[in-house]
């Protein structure tokens, strides 16, 4: 006779989830923000430096 | 609602936090430090937002070499006191995800400093990338105890690259601020590896105190102490540097010399707290701020 295996998951805590997703996708949004700022200035000041 | 998911089948996305610890931000912050003093030491101008942005690219590309650095020890890590919290060990994060993070990050440096600086720097910041990864985590590491010594170089790169950035070329007093921090590097380590030797020992790691012992290790950072003062201070005799460095390079070296003497010549006993060596492992530290700090005032300030 075999033992009863406890391999029931753990309940998914979706709140955690969603807040950890939440979290990483306004600071790629802001990430992205920020790049783009960056690489907007950054050619303005190539073109500064090239005149 | 569906609540359908399970731990099993599907993970927690990985905490921005546990991403940035990837990166080792307390060793990034030297390693910035000491590219923004060889770009600012160097000669001429850099528009300030291509300074920002070639800086910003040595910081990502440093980040990146260190995350690929706890990927590939992550079961070392978990062997060792010191190690054993970082993400990975941990298992806050999973090793698929700190890998494309370690790749992603690398290459988007490398891309970034190309466009914003030069190709010489960029080449320059892959190539120590690529040393510290493959050379240094994955070659040197876990096979030799002078494997800080040859990956020293790895952390030497910063200030080099810092200086090409600006000027597009390499020169003498950049390759010196190199070697300064390449003689610095076992001093340094060898002084944090005598009080956590436990640790590396536990973990396999053939650093010098475990495998040369502690008196050859103390006899060795006592020798690289010297070497590394004398190159510390040899940009002034040179010409490559004023009397405000030369002076405080003079004074600071003296310091850690006399530190290096203190770890040097005695042995740990019996429930020793190793003060001297963790007196010299924090000094070591301050020693490059503020050296790096005298590069760049001797060449704003001259006195």
């Amino acid at each position: 006779m075999t033992e009863p295996v406890n391999d029931i998951p753990e309940p998914f805590d979706e709140a955690e989830y969603r807040r950890r997703q939440r979290a990483r996708a306004n600071l790629m949004a802001l990430l992205l923000g920020g790049l783009a700022v960056l690489f907007f200035f950054i050619t303005i000041a190539k073109l500064t430096v090239l005149k | 609602m569906a609540h359908s998911l399970t731990h099993g089948e599907t993970s927690l996305p990985a905490d921005w936090r546990d991403l940035f610890a990837l990166t080792k931000p307390r060793v990034m912050s030297l390693v910035v430090f000491t590219a923004l003093c060889g770009l600012l030491a160097a000669p001429g101008t850099v528009h300030p937002v291509l300074a920002f942005s070639s800086i910003l690219a040595i910081a990502l590309g440093a980040g990146a070499s260190g995350a690929l650095n706890q990927w590939y020890e992550a079961g070392l890590d978990a062997k060792m006191k010191r190690t054993a919290g970082r993400p990975l060990p941990a298992g806050r994060l999973d090793p698929q995800t700190a890998l494309q993070f370690g790749v992603g990050l690398a290459a988007f440096s490398v891309f970034l400093m190309l466009f914003a600086s030069n190709w010489q720097a960029a080449l320059l910041l892959l190539a120590s990338i690529l040393f510290y990864v493959f050379v240094y985590t994955m070659w040197l590491k876990p096979r030799t105890p002078q494997n800080i010594v040859i990956g020293g170089a790895a952390g030497a790169f910063p200030p080099l690259i810092g200086w090409v950035a600006a000027t597009g070329s390499i020169a003498p007093l950049p390759v010196l601020l190199f070697l300064l921090i390449f003689l610095w590097t076992p001093p340094h380590f060898w002084a944090l590896a005598l009080f956590v030797r436990s640790d590396y020992a536990a973990a396999g790691i053939p650093m010098m105190p475990v495998v040369a012992g502690e008196k050859s290790t103390r006899r060795q950072i006592l020798v690289y102490a010297l070497i590394m003062a004398a190159a510390a201070i040899a940009p002034w005799p040179l010409g490559y540097a004023g009397a405000l460095y030369g002076w405080t390079a003079v004074l600071l070296s003296a310091l850690f010399v006399i530190l290096s003497v203190q770890v040097g010549t005695r042995m740990a006993r019996e429930g020793d707290t190793m003060q001297p060596e963790k007196r010299l492992f924090a000094y070591s530290i301050a020693y490059l701020f503020i050296l790096f700090g005298a590069v760049v005032a001797d060449h704003w300030w001259p006195l």
